[in-house]
């Protein structure tokens, strides 16, 4: 693009377009007027012409693209008028038959042994890890733990430490022992407030609490653990983020890793991971890869239970009909409204 | 029928199925507990060589964790193959079980939901008979994270083609809230990010005062203030391009000037000031109800001509231009609707208060209204000052009657001046989102302050060095009874029977063991002294009974596991929690051996004592 395409590009464009294209760029921008912000704008796009060009034409594009593409990225959750539509869907069933109670167990059963393959994504999030800060949002019983145990090791390797953090002791028990087993009791160790068994091993399993007080004594200088040598952070459960008690503690850990060790994120699916990992770049050395899925290994199919013993698919559809949670199965439908008369209290308001 | 499955029963139907192993999350522990009850008597055990694997595995555990050797529902878990696993156990028997059922030796576990994140174990079959969960004393609804976080812990990877999710209804169950959870996306993290005071000592023991906004800014927090910030900045943008067509005339600030103006033509022709007679809602109307004005009554609508208040009249009065040329005058109480419309309407000095040509042309205007008009947003605000009397004065200073872009002004003011108070709503709103951190951690600092842990200029007092290491809940108070010297001379089972009081997690008060005076002095000062603390922290629930409790367990040294549990109505799992926070606490003012050498003294000695038994199995 020549400068005078690009100008002539800029002129054709709303005055909002232009704004937004100037936030960061012009300093005060909203107190020019079109003309001055278009000068404005050519004056700076000598600066980095091809981010400015390449904005330009994503913005026009957006605009392009109709109204909801162009608003804020961040906010994972579908938008509104998605959901309604899910909703209303939901009202008008489909037209295929149920599942039958023979089809929803069909396929039960334990599976042929078979040689462990790593998943796409565990070869992703181990990949990332030697080079960069991870997070991890996979539903439970993925795997996180596989990719947890292969960086510690492949950081052990290169003689770095780590340290391994849940939120509950007693997971910090299971793993201790689970470790222990995996690289022999003299590689790992376990922190607790009062006790050390171990201190010295290059993996160290502890609650978040004792890492995040671990952070302030080295920040301050003192310090019982080799911090230095520190080469990856797991944490584990990291949805705890959202603990009303407890989530600034992670945080603070965080905010506190030195740069040299890398993090490594494991949470169970949450709603907005691109949030965390977005924030994790915007505070650490390194950009910080997302590592993401939703499809369970291991399909899961939901069914009811009546208290009579009787049991009928819970959904209409084989698995769980993501988006749908109308298509409820006629069988379990009809039993669950007959409990529902014959438990409740009369007079009282059903929900 | 029954208001729910029976265990028995369920098992019988899961089993039958080939649905086993199984958790079954139940609402409450004493819900695992009845069910394990229930399979006292049942008839459904297991054939003999699987109880003697269970014997066979349950013997390794035995050998590590020598506790769970008299568990009373041992005999229920060998015979049926069925356990209960909730926080009212010993971490130790949970162990057990996570490992029984990883080995596959178990048919189903009941748990608590509670629980769902912390277990370490899969199944086949996972149970759900309720739709909420007790959360600080109310139930809530379980969160979609939660339904699944619960639900996903069917289907064993490497063991299960399939994982099976089976919701059976209880009372009060909302089928609804586990179908949406099912089916739907997991909530949002939303950052929980407080500023505590431990949290301030350590940060200025280790940065600068000015480096710290910097550091907050790292925070969840401020990522997700700042998002937020970013929404409201795109606003004011198109806010500012709204504005454009109201930028500079004549005057620079033209908004200001005209509003001044106003203001002050207003104040000279209204003799009585109008803050007297009028409540809010009405005096905040009074500036718009100006000539030209569009206004609706209770029938049809109106042009005002103009504002006057005469002797007598409670008041303010309007002369009003109604359909078919009609002048009436009524009270300003009486305008229903104030339109976001006015028209030219140069006053003059007699009925009807404006010139002819002006009049025809407002009645004409009146009747070409469109059915709907914008209302006109008004500001409700109680204090409405009235000007100075300086500036009433100066009318004359002011260029505005004679400018030529007078009528410009008089009909962009009220758009142009809405848009600038949004402006500047959204500019405060900003503002704020971008600093509220920092100024919640200014007023940490300020408290610190008060208390003699930081200087004025920031720094940490010798106080504040040592009190930083005190980084638990109820910091403060830690540090204030250390200063206020309470424990001092206090033996390590009176540190920790107070400690213990303040570590609790349980808000279920349990029964009294004998308290000794010297702990009920002791809890009688902390409590005052929590009293006088709590505009600066909130003041802990503390519970006597744990404290006696813990400082016999200290004192006590014959005093056995179950000679503890005898002597209270706690569950067992629930007393070893104690416990173990009562040692976390204990450790933190181990630290302080620097500067309260006795005191740290004390705690070592607490935690040797309270380190026995049970307490000794795992680290
Ligand atoms: N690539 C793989 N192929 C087959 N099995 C695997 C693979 N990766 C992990 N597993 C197995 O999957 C099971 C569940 O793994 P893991 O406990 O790590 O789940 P998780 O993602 O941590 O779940 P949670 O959210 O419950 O903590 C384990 O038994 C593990 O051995
Ligand atoms: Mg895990």
């Amino acid at each position: 693009m020549t400068t005078d395409e690009l100008e002539q590009l800029l002129a054709q464009q709303p005055v909002a377009v232009l704004h937004r294209l100037a936030r960061g760029r012009v300093q005060r921008h909203f107190r020019a007027g079109k003309r001055r912000l278009i000068e404005l704008l050519l004056q700076h796009s000598s600066q980095n012409r091809a981010g400015f060009e390449s904005d330009l034409l994503t913005l026009i594009g957006e605009r392009q693209a109709g109204p909801t593409s162009g608003s804020p990225r961040r906010h994972e959750a579908p938008p509104i008028a998605h959901k309604k539509a899910a909703i209303r869907s939901s009202e008008s069933e489909p037209s295929d038959p149920p599942v039958s109670l023979t089809e929803w167990l069909q396929g039960l059963g334990v599976p042929a042994p078979q040689p462990f393959v790593q998943d796409p994504w565990q070869i992703e999030a181990l990949a990332a890890v030697s080079e960069t800060d991870v997070v991890i949002s996979v539903p439970t019983g993925s795997g996180k733990t596989y990719v947890a145990i292969e960086a510690a090791r492949r950081a052990m390797e290169e003689n770095r430490s780590v340290i391994y953090t849940s939120p509950l002791k007693a997971l910090s028990n299971t793993k201790y022992a689970e470790f222990s087993k995996i690289f022999g009791p003299d590689k790992v160790g376990i922190l607790t407030g009062d006790r050390q068994e171990n201190g010295q091993a290059p993996l160290l399993v502890m609650t978040t609490e004792i890492l995040r007080n671990l952070l302030y004594d080295a920040a301050s200088g003192e310090i019982d653990v080799r911090l230095d040598t520190l080469g990856l952070v797991i944490l584990d459960e990291s949805q705890y983020l959202a603990d009303p008690e407890r989530g600034v503690v992670w945080e603070e850990t965080i905010i506190f890793c030195p740069s040299q060790a890398r993090l490594l994120l494991l949470s169970a699916s949450i709603g907005n991971p691109q949030d965390i990992a977005d924030w994790l770049t915007s505070i650490r050395s390194t950009p910080c890869r997302l590592v993401r899925h939703s499809k369970r290994t291991v399909p899961l199919r939901a069914g009811y239970l009546h208290p009579n013993g009787k049991l009928t698919p819970l959904f209409r559809t084989l698995g769980i009909p993501q988006g749908h949670p109308g298509h409820l199965h006629p069988e379990a439908k009809h039993l669950f409204m007959e409990y529902e008369e014959e438990t409740l209290p009369s007079g009282r308001p059903r929900r | 029928m029954p208001p729910s499955i029976h265990p028995v029963d369920l098992i019988s139907a899961l089993r039958q199925k080939h649905l086993t192993p199984a958790i079954v999350f139940l609402t409450s522990r004493r819900a695992c507990d009845e069910a394990m009850e229930a399979f006292d008597h049942a008839n459904c055990v297991l054939p003999t060589t699987r109880q003697e694997a269970i014997a066979k595995a349950l013997e390794q555990v035995m050998a590590r964790h020598p506790s769970i050797a008299e568990h009373p529902l041992i005999s229920i878990v060998q015979r049926i193959g069925v356990a209960a696993h909730h926080a009212g156990h010993l971490p130790t028997w949970k162990i057990a079980i996570e490992e029984l059922m990883r080995q596959g030796h178990l048919d189903a576990v009941f748990a608590t939901t509670t629980l769902a994140a912390g277990v370490d174990f899969p199944a086949r079959t996972v149970v759900i008979t309720q739709s909420s969960i007790r959360k600080s004393r109310d139930f809530t609804d379980l969160t979609a994270g939660e339904v699944q976080q619960i639900a996903g812990r069917a289907g064993r990877r490497g063991k299960d083609h399939v994982g099976f999710a089976v919701i059976t209804p209880s009372p009060y169950i909302d089928l609804s809230v586990l179908t949406k959870g099912l089916t739907g996306q997991p909530e949002a993290i939303d950052s929980q990010f407080t500023i505590s005071y431990p949290m301030v000592l350590n940060l200025l023991k280790a940065h600068p005062h000015e480096h710290i906004q910097g550091i907050l800014a790292k925070s969840f927090a401020q990522f997700q203030l700042n998002q937020r910030a970013e929404v409201l900045e795109q606003k004011l943008d198109a806010l500012h391009i709204k504005m454009e067509p109201f930028g500079p005339r004549v005057c620079t600030d033209w908004i200001t000037q005209w509003h001044t103006f106003d203001h002050a033509r207003r104040h000279r022709h209204t003799r009585h000031p109008t803050y007297r007679a009028e409540p809010p809602e009405i005096s905040a109307r009074l500036p718009f109800l100006t000539p030209g004005r569009v206004v609706g009554f209770s029938r049809g609508r109106g042009i005002v001509l103009r504002q006057y208040r005469s002797k007598g009249q409670r008041n303010s009065m309007l002369t009003v231009l109604r359909p078919e040329s009609a002048v009436t005058e009524c009270p300003v109480t009486s305008v229903k609707e104030v339109y976001d419309r006015t028209y030219d309407c140069p006053e003059t000095s007699a009925y009807p208060w404006c010139s002819t040509d002006t009049f025809d042309r407002l009645s004409h205007q009146l009747e070409e209204l469109p059915l709907r008009l914008p209302l006109l947003p008004i500001l409700v605000s109680s204090n409405n000052e009235p000007l100075p009397d300086a500036i009433v004065q100066s009318l004359e200073d002011f260029s505005c009657p004679t400018c030529p872009s007078r009528s410009a002004c008089q009909k962009d003011f009220l758009t142009a001046s809405r848009l600038r108070q949004e402006q500047q709503r959204h500019t405060k709103s900003i503002q704020a989102l971008r600093t509220s951190l920092w100024h919640r951690f200014q007023e940490r600092v300020e408290v610190l302050q008060t208390f003699g842990y930081l200087t004025l200029t920031t720094q940490l007092t010798a106080e504040g060095e040592w009190a930083r290491l005190i980084r638990i809940d109820h910091s403060l108070l830690i540090t204030e009874l250390i200063r206020a010297e309470a424990f001092t001379g206090a033996d390590p089972s009176l540190l920790a029977g107070i400690l213990a009081s303040l570590a609790h997690d349980d808000d279920r008060p349990g029964a009294f063991p004998r308290i000794s005076p010297g702990l009920s002095s002791l809890l009688g000062q902390v409590r005052k002294l929590a009293e006088s603390l709590s505009p600066y922290e909130d003041p802990p629930l503390l519970r006597a009974d744990v404290a006696a409790l813990v400082e016999r367990w200290v004192a006590d040294q014959t005093l056995t596991w179950i000679g503890l549990c005898r002597l209270t109505t706690m569950a067992e799992g629930d007393i070893y929690r104690l416990l173990a926070r009562t040692l976390e606490y204990l450790s933190q003012v181990q630290t302080l051996k620097g500067t309260h050498a006795g005191l740290a003294e004390s705690a070592s000695q607490a935690i040797t004592a309270i380190r026995r038994g049970v307490l000794e199995e795992l680290p």
